[in-house]
């Protein structure tokens, strides 16, 4: 993972970049707790929130395929069917702990 | 617009950033900051609006999905305040659909951007709609400026329903001095869309019609298909803040007209109420609430949009004809005698209504205390 030149394609140096990961990661463990903690009460909502917000917040820093599992959990809660999404967190796990070991 | 009358190159422009989320505030502050921008933020609806009051930002970035107030719920109370309702606003948002987009809009949004937000596409947008800012603000000084050198008063035609067939209007207009307070206006904007104006200046003297005729010429130009109405007497407001003399105003009524979506937006200044009667349905007095022309800065004006028939009248008058120091009546209670006088003239054409209306409610016109305009609008 390039960050200088994921920074650059967002028109940012490489230290305000790794500065905006870092409160991104620490966002992104919240939102997977939050899911983690919705899905055995069954709270639609809530799981929807969480990815909705993962999913932005992955989006606006290049971080496509977080946003793009998180756009799927998010679709799923929406259409109040969140059964088999336990794979997809521990994917997005294993995602933002790769984003964390390389900082 | 800017929310400063005057720009001072030394002092930078700010920008109000409302997220819930932290992460895209800082993105946003992080890359607004370096273009030279200082940075407001706020991470909820109603922190939002206290900054927003307290910093007068120039413009607000504004996140719709937030817990709460969402984006939606904080514009309509900015907008419903006068200290901000001039702050342009950008909605961001990963919602798509379009309803949600032109809801936006509707509320007075000036832009759009959806997530994930490329920071430099918000940065570029940001510096655009600034730029809009204070462009509109160097119009309305310039105009202000023009008609400030404006010292002798000029002579005003009147706009006849003959000189616009296509804009279906009559009008009665008696003025009780040489120069009168009370005007109207019938201004063409596109094929289409027509907006008429009736308005009412504090005082009677020579330097009224002075002010009738650049009112009119601002009408002229602030009137355009590219101004809601709000806006276009938002920035006649500003003007006219500018070169009124202390202590002087005007109440205003302006209705555009769009027959072919079949849409009218009323917007009140002050004004007695506009008298409506539709073809079918019953007839009512559009009840308003807004602020006076020319005193404040910070305005608000009533507003109410109306999806309308082929047949339905607007009547748009003076306090002249309902009020009397005489009766002691006021035109809050002569709104009542409008309406009922304005649904006895459904049997004559549009062009002889106000007349037939002036003869019911005042058929002695040597009695006249005050000057006459009423103007009658069929769809």
């Amino acid at each position: 993972m390039n960050f200088k030149a994921l920074g650059e394609s967002l028109g940012l140096e490489e230290d305000e970049f790794i500065e905006i990961v870092e409160i991104f990661v620490e966002t992104a463990v919240s939102d997977i707790k939050k899911l983690e903690c919705a899905l055995p009460s069954n709270d639609f909502a809530a799981v929807s929130d969480a990815a909705h917000s993962l999913k932005g917040s992955a989006g606006n820093l290049g971080f496509m395929d977080i946003s793009r599992l998180s756009a799927t959990i998010e679709d799923k809660a929406r259409k109040n069917n969140i059964t088999g999404l336990a794979p997809a967190i521990i994917e997005l796990t294993a995602l933002i702990t790769g984003i964390k070991d390389q900082m | 617009m800017l929310n400063r009358s005057t720009m001072n190159i030394n002092s930078p422009l700010s920008i109000l950033v409302v997220d819930d989320n932290p992460l895209n505030v800082r993105l946003l502050e992080t890359t607004l900051a370096k273009e030279g921008y200082n940075i407001f933020k706020a991470y909820n609806g109603p922190d939002a609006r206290e900054s927003a009051c307290t910093n007068n930002p120039d413009l607000i970035l504004l996140d719709i999905q937030m817990p709460g107030e969402n984006g939606f719920d904080v514009i309509k109370k900015l907008k419903n305040k006068g200290d901000t309702a001039s702050i342009p606003v950008i909605f961001l948002t990963g919602v798509s659909e379009i309803d949600a987009k032109l809801e936006g809009f509707e509320l007075g949004a000036v832009d759009y951007i959806t997530k994930p937000f490329h920071p430099l596409e918000v940065s570029a947008r940001v510096r655009l709609h600034l730029k809009l800012s204070i462009a509109t603000n160097s119009l309305i000084r310039s105009q202000a400026d023009k008609l400030k050198q404006i010292s002798d008063a000029q002579t005003s035609m009147l706009t006849t329903p003959e000189k616009y067939p296509d804009a279906r209007f009559g009008v009665q207009y008696m003025s009780l001095h040489e120069a009168g307070g009370d005007f109207y206006e019938v201004l063409p904007i596109s094929n289409d869309i027509y907006g008429y104006f009736v308005a009412d200046f504090s005082g009677h003297d020579i330097s009224t019609s002075y002010l009738t005729s650049s009112v009119k010429g601002l009408l002229k130009q602030n009137c355009s298909p590219i101004y809601q109405p709000l806006e276009s007497i938002k920035m006649i407001n500003d003007v006219l803040v500018e070169i009124l003399p202390p202590g002087k105003y005007l109440t205003a009524c302006y209705a555009r007209l769009n027959r072919k979506t079949r849409q009218m937006r009323v917007i009140c200044a002050g004004h007695p109420p506009v008298c409506y009667v539709p073809v079918t349905g019953q007839a009512r007095i559009l009840e308003m609430e807004g602020d006076v022309i020319g005193i404040f800065k910070n305005v608000l004006f009533g507003q109410e949009t109306l999806i309308v028939n082929p047949g339905d009248r607007f009547y748009m008058y003076t306090d002249g004809l309902i009020e009397s120091t005489d009766k002691k009546i006021v035109w809050s209670e002569g709104a009542d005698r409008m309406l009922a006088a304005c649904q006895s003239a459904h049997d004559v054409p549009i062009s002889k209504a106000p007349e037939k209306i002036t003869q019911l409610l005042c058929p002695d016109l040597s009695k006249l205390e005050d000057d006459i305009v009423i103007l009658a609008i069929e769809v």
